[in-house]
């Protein structure tokens, strides 16, 4: 689904990521770990199509498509999603409004028709339910007096409207605390099948216990620099990055 | 009152009608009053002392049903125009006016529109300007509101099409618990010019005044807000805020923005505030990394933006329509309303 070879991407003349190579299968979750600054968010926002960042080598083919020709609202339409660490306040934009315009806008890429106002709410509705959300977050503005477990759950939400090939959750464990985490996390199991995938990025491993992954990755200094079964995420637990670090 | 030929073709182009309520329409063009000078139901309707203009006279309530003043300007051979309404509101009354400013050509009209508002103990006022001409046009509106104690004005100004739009707004709290809500939404491309030149003068204590004044700037337009809050010496306890926010999409467009407070009282609350910027490229990254496209995104950040001007119109089915005409507007469409086979702009 997802084939990352020898990724290099740096900002001005700052190189982050310098080789990373990723491959991530239909019915696979994969965590990436790693210590401050390896370049974990700086790989889900390439992979998203954020801008700021310059490709210098290396490739992306997700669904057998060139991810990185693509503008952002183009690799979202394949079906990739990013949840962001830091989600973005947007005053004056209610939720439904926007869940409306992207579902919508999927909807026509797919050659669908838009879905009518009851159809919509109906969705709306269910989806909410995956994450426990109240429906009077809807009428307010994008993440706008949010929390910041309210603001990671409204991301799963959106992830859940917009049913992804692709989620890439960057931190969607950070600023938590336990029932926010395994509402999340619900959600995330809730919303995994045969076909999709998911690649979530993670300081902790204490996410790990409630979303299970197949393949953990060790990321320092923008390369991977350890992959293994999910024992590789305690074992980062108990002894650090350092010793992995030093191991390698 | 002058006989007009112009009169048919007018009211089959305009046939807008303000949607809910009792709509009563008014035709002014070229400054003349369409219609038999009349008093009914707490209604009085004439032409000003030079046969130009609209007087109005209003008592009791008729805040469910609007006035629409439609005025258009229709020469062949413009010249400069001035004219002056008079509206007065009686103690206690209550009352919506609509005013939507037309050129029925795209000929260079020049129109100053004088409006002096009174509105008397208690009285009520709910009054939109929705300035919709073309882009040669010259427009200047002066409004001078005078309220007595308690009255409450809510003034909205929508600048949505004209070459150059001067507005002068004057408001003089006169009397004890008098309030007056202004914004204004003004939304400006190519070479067009905006201005908003705004007072609001606390003569009396305890009164309450706020400001809400926006503007999207593209291409090479610009504008101007200069607003000043002026409070007595003896005006204790006034409320007194004005915010004016401005969001440039181009580099060439350009702001000047004034936020002044005059306070020579002691005992008051009150602020003033401005910012320019432009749009938030997170945001928009945000919005396109669920399927929205670029254009898209950006028109909903600038819809966003103006959402808290428009949400202050409390008439929804006017809210409603407005939202509509403001997204034609940002997506550089006609901003004609639906039922109306004219070309506003």
């Amino acid at each position: 689904m997802l084939k990352i070879n020898d990724l290099y991407v740096s900002i001005g003349d700052r190189e982050i990521l310098s080789g990373v190579t990723l491959e991530v299968k239909a019915g696979e979750i994969h965590a990436i770990m790693g210590p401050n600054g390896s370049g974990k968010s700086t790989l889900a926002a390439v992979l998203a199509g954020r801008e700021t960042f310059t490709v210098t080598k290396g490739s992306a083919y997700f669904m057998g498509v060139d991810l990185l020709a693509l503008p952002p609202e183009e690799r979202a339409r394949l079906g990739l999603f990013l949840g962001f660490q830091y989600p973005v306040e947007i005053p004056g934009l209610t939720s439904v409004n926007f869940m409306k315009a992207a579902v919508n806008e999927q909807r026509k890429y797919k050659h669908l028709p838009p879905l009518s106002a009851g159809e919509f709410l109906k969705l709306m509705r269910e989806k909410m339910a995956v994450v426990e959300m109240d429906p009077a977050f809807v009428g307010r503005g994008v993440n706008v007096g949010f929390s910041g477990g309210e603001k990671k759950r409204n991301e799963i939400f959106q992830m859940a409207m917009l049913e992804p090939m692709l989620a890439i959750l960057d931190e969607t464990d950070s600023g938590l605390d336990v029932d926010a985490l395994r509402v999340v996390a619900n959600g995330v199991n809730k919303l995994k099948t045969k076909d999709n995938a998911f690649v979530v990025i993670t300081h902790y491993q204490r996410l790990l216990d409630y979303i299970v992954p197949d393949i953990v990755h060790v990321l320092y200094k923008g390369r991977i620099i350890k992959s293994g079964s999910k024992e590789l995420a305690l074992e980062v637990e108990n002894k650090g990055y350092d010793h992995i670090i030093s191991g390698t | 009152m002058k006989e007009y030929t112009y009169m048919p073709e007018v009211k089959r182009v305009f046939q807008c009608t303000v949607p809910g309520g009792n709509i009563r329409q008014v035709f002014l063009i070229d400054g003349i009053l369409q219609e038999k000078e009349s008093e009914q139901n707490g209604v009085s309707l004439t032409s000003g002392p030079d046969g130009k203009g609209l007087q109005l006279r209003i008592s009791g309530d008729h805040s469910e049903n609007p006035i629409q003043i439609i005025s258009v300007r229709s020469e062949d051979l413009p010249r400069p125009l001035e004219f002056y309404n008079t509206w007065e509101l009686e103690p206690g009354a209550k009352a919506q006016i609509v005013v939507c400013d037309h050129t029925l050509r795209e000929y260079l009209y020049q129109t100053v529109r004088f409006s002096n508002i009174t509105l008397g103990e208690g009285a009520v006022l709910d009054l939109l300007f929705m300035q919709n001409e073309h882009g040669r046009s010259r427009y200047r509106l002066e409004v001078d509101a005078q309220l007595k104690k308690e009255a409450r004005l809510d003034c909205h100004i929508l600048s949505l099409y004209g070459g150059t739009i001067q507005n002068k707004v004057t408001v003089h709290l006169q009397e004890s618990g008098a309030v007056c809500n202004l914004d204004g939404l003004y939304l400006a491309d190519g070479e067009q010019n905006v201005t908003y030149d705004i007072e609001v003068r606390h003569n009396s204590g305890e009164c309450n005044s706020n400001q809400l004044f926006k503007g999207i700037l593209d291409e090479q337009a610009k504008a101007r807000f200069d607003g000043i809050i002026y409070v007595a010496p003896h005006a204790q306890k006034t409320e007194a805020f004005q915010a004016n926010h401005n969001l440039l999409l181009t580099r060439d467009a350009k702001i000047t923005t004034l936020p002044q407070l005059e306070i020579y009282a002691d005992d008051v609350k009150c602020s003033h505030g401005a910012t320019i910027g432009s749009l938030d490229p997170l945001g928009l990254f945000y919005m396109r990394t669920r399927g929205i496209p670029l254009s898209e995104a950006k028109m909903l950040q600038q819809m966003a933006f103006v959402q808290d001007v428009l949400e202050h119109v409390r008439n929804g089915a006017i809210r409603s329509r407005l939202e509509k005409i403001v997204e034609s507007r940002l997506r550089g469409e006609f901003t004609k309303c639906t039922h109306c086979t004219m070309h506003c702009c």
